[in-house]
């Protein structure tokens, strides 16, 4: 099978017809980093299924792919439409495009996304009833509150409980973040700390939480975890591109090719 | 070395259930350096626990290269994880009658952590005497390969392995200008992932000054 154009890609996200094709073009244009000139506008487009009742479920499949894609893209003319969707009473959406506007690093997002903590642990942060979810993508928030990077008062006071939370993964998520945003150590070393879980699903976690932070004094740990080479290659390429004098970093991941 | 060691240790992997568990039955099966071990070993590889594929990865790369045909018959083609370890300890015995099996691998192998190791072990593999020069070409090409791969940390290890060869007296002219231009390729603002670029540079930089 040929691969598709991008031109073929557009057409496809642009019909109606056949939203498997539209769903499979959304996540194209994200991955492939499209400079098209229809492509924001065709995925802010398919933001708009949402906003129907009934939402259609394949619809709300490609707007999925398409708040995915935006994320990828980083062009703030989805800034509004996304900051509106934080309300969005559908915990995916809600999770996913908290996810998109950290990445974008989007300044407006903060007061909406610390909002969404601020009941704390006993909101947010409790599981819902007779399901493994939080009320809130907890980990999304935190992580897209430290990757934003505003260090104000108020938005370290709201993570801070997070670091007690009883879901290992949610804690690491609040100290990645409080170490972004204050550069403290003290937060590094209760990331090591969780390296050292026994659950490999929670060492993975903390080890990616510690690669985004860009802390060098990680590599070390990072190099010895118990985790996958693959991913401690993902982790240390994150702490490389973040510091001006990447050598022991590259270095390390020398030694696990 | 009796049978009886080395059952013993099989039977204690057996009954292993918990991850500390495993770890200490495979140090166990690595401690008695038995070629008979060799199979088991690779059997633990594709228990997908990477703490313990870890321990059994370190064993397996002890044994030395007697190993060598055990491994190049047991690689199971359906467990992404087992095949990235044996390629990985393949490459760290850097010996000539794995050539073929990291050709492949780089080749074919969907998983990017496979391509991975089979470029690092093109990187560090040693070559024999009777067949070096053609060898030597034969890395560098899938070198070259890798350097045109999607997955960044393939173009990563590419980086790292051109270098490795680049130091080496035997490449003649026309590979080493090839292998030049593929280092300059990813040192520059075409290759869209920093620390690939970052690799590179680091690479010229270092074959400039020596």
């Amino acid at each position: 099978m040929e691969p598709l154009s991008e031109t073929q890609v557009i057409k496809n996200l642009r019909q109606t017809e056949d939203p498997s094709a539209q769903y499979y073009a959304a996540w194209w244009l994200g991955k492939m980093r499209s400079q098209h000139p229809d492509a924001i506008p065709l995925l802010l487009r398919a933001l708009e299924a949402l906003d129907a009742t009934p939402i259609d479920p394949e619809q709300r499949g490609v707007a999925l792919n398409a708040i995915r894609a935006l994320g990828l893209l980083r062009d703030m003319r989805a800034e509004q439409p996304l900051l509106a969707l934080l309300h969005s009473n559908d915990y995916t959406v809600r999770e996913e495009v908290v996810r998109t506007l950290g990445a974008m690093g989007s300044c407006g997002a903060v007061e909406g996304i610390r909002a969404l903590l601020a009941s704390g642990l006993e909101g947010a942060g409790a599981e819902q009833p007779s399901s493994p979810l939080l009320n809130e993508p907890c980990e999304a928030l935190l992580e897209a509150l430290g990757d934003i990077g505003d260090g104000s008062s108020s938005n370290l006071a709201v993570i801070q409980p997070f670091t007690e939370h009883p879901r290992p993964l949610i804690r690491s998520a609040a100290c990645r973040a409080l170490l972004q945003l204050t550069g403290l150590d003290q937060w590094g070393m209760e990331l090591k700390k969780l390296l050292n879980h026994p659950e490999p699903l929670v060492r993975r976690g903390a080890l990616l939480d510690l690669g985004a932070t860009g802390w060098l004094a990680a590599v070390p740990s990072i190099r010895t975890a118990a985790v996958e080479p693959s991913l401690k290659l993902v982790a240390l390429r994150e702490v490389a591109e973040r510091n001006v004098d990447p050598n022991d970093v590259l270095d390390a991941m020398d030694g696990l090719l | 070395m009796t049978n009886t060691a080395l059952d013993q240790a099989l039977q204690t992997l057996e009954r292993a259930t918990s991850t500390p568990e495993l770890v200490k039955a495979t140090q166990a099966l690595c401690a008695l350096n038995d070629l008979e071990a060799a199979k088991p070993l690779v059997k633990v590889l594709g228990f997908n626990n990477p703490a313990v594929a870890a321990v059994a990865t370190q064993g397996l790369i002890q044994l030395g290269r007697d190993i060598v045909p055990i491994l190049l018959v047991s690689l199971d083609a359906r467990n992404y994880g087992a095949r990235a370890w044996v390629v990985k300890v393949i490459a760290a015995l850097r010996d000539p009658r794995g050539l073929d099996l990291l050709e492949h691998a780089l080749q074919a192998d969907i998983a990017p952590s496979v391509r991975r190791s089979a470029t690092r072990g093109l990187a560090d593999l040693e070559f024999s005497e009777d067949a070096a020069h053609d060898q030597l070409v034969r890395c560098f090409e899938g070198l070259l390969k890798a350097v045109r791969d999607d997955e960044w940390v393939v173009r990563y290890a590419a980086a790292y392995g051109l270098e490795q060869r680049l130091n080496s007296a035997a490449v003649s002219a026309h590979l080493a200008e090839q292998g030049r231009a593929a280092l300059n390729q990813l040192a520059s603002d075409a290759e869209g992932v920093r620390v690939v670029q970052l690799r590179a540079l680091k690479a010229l930089q270092r074959l400039n000054a020596g």
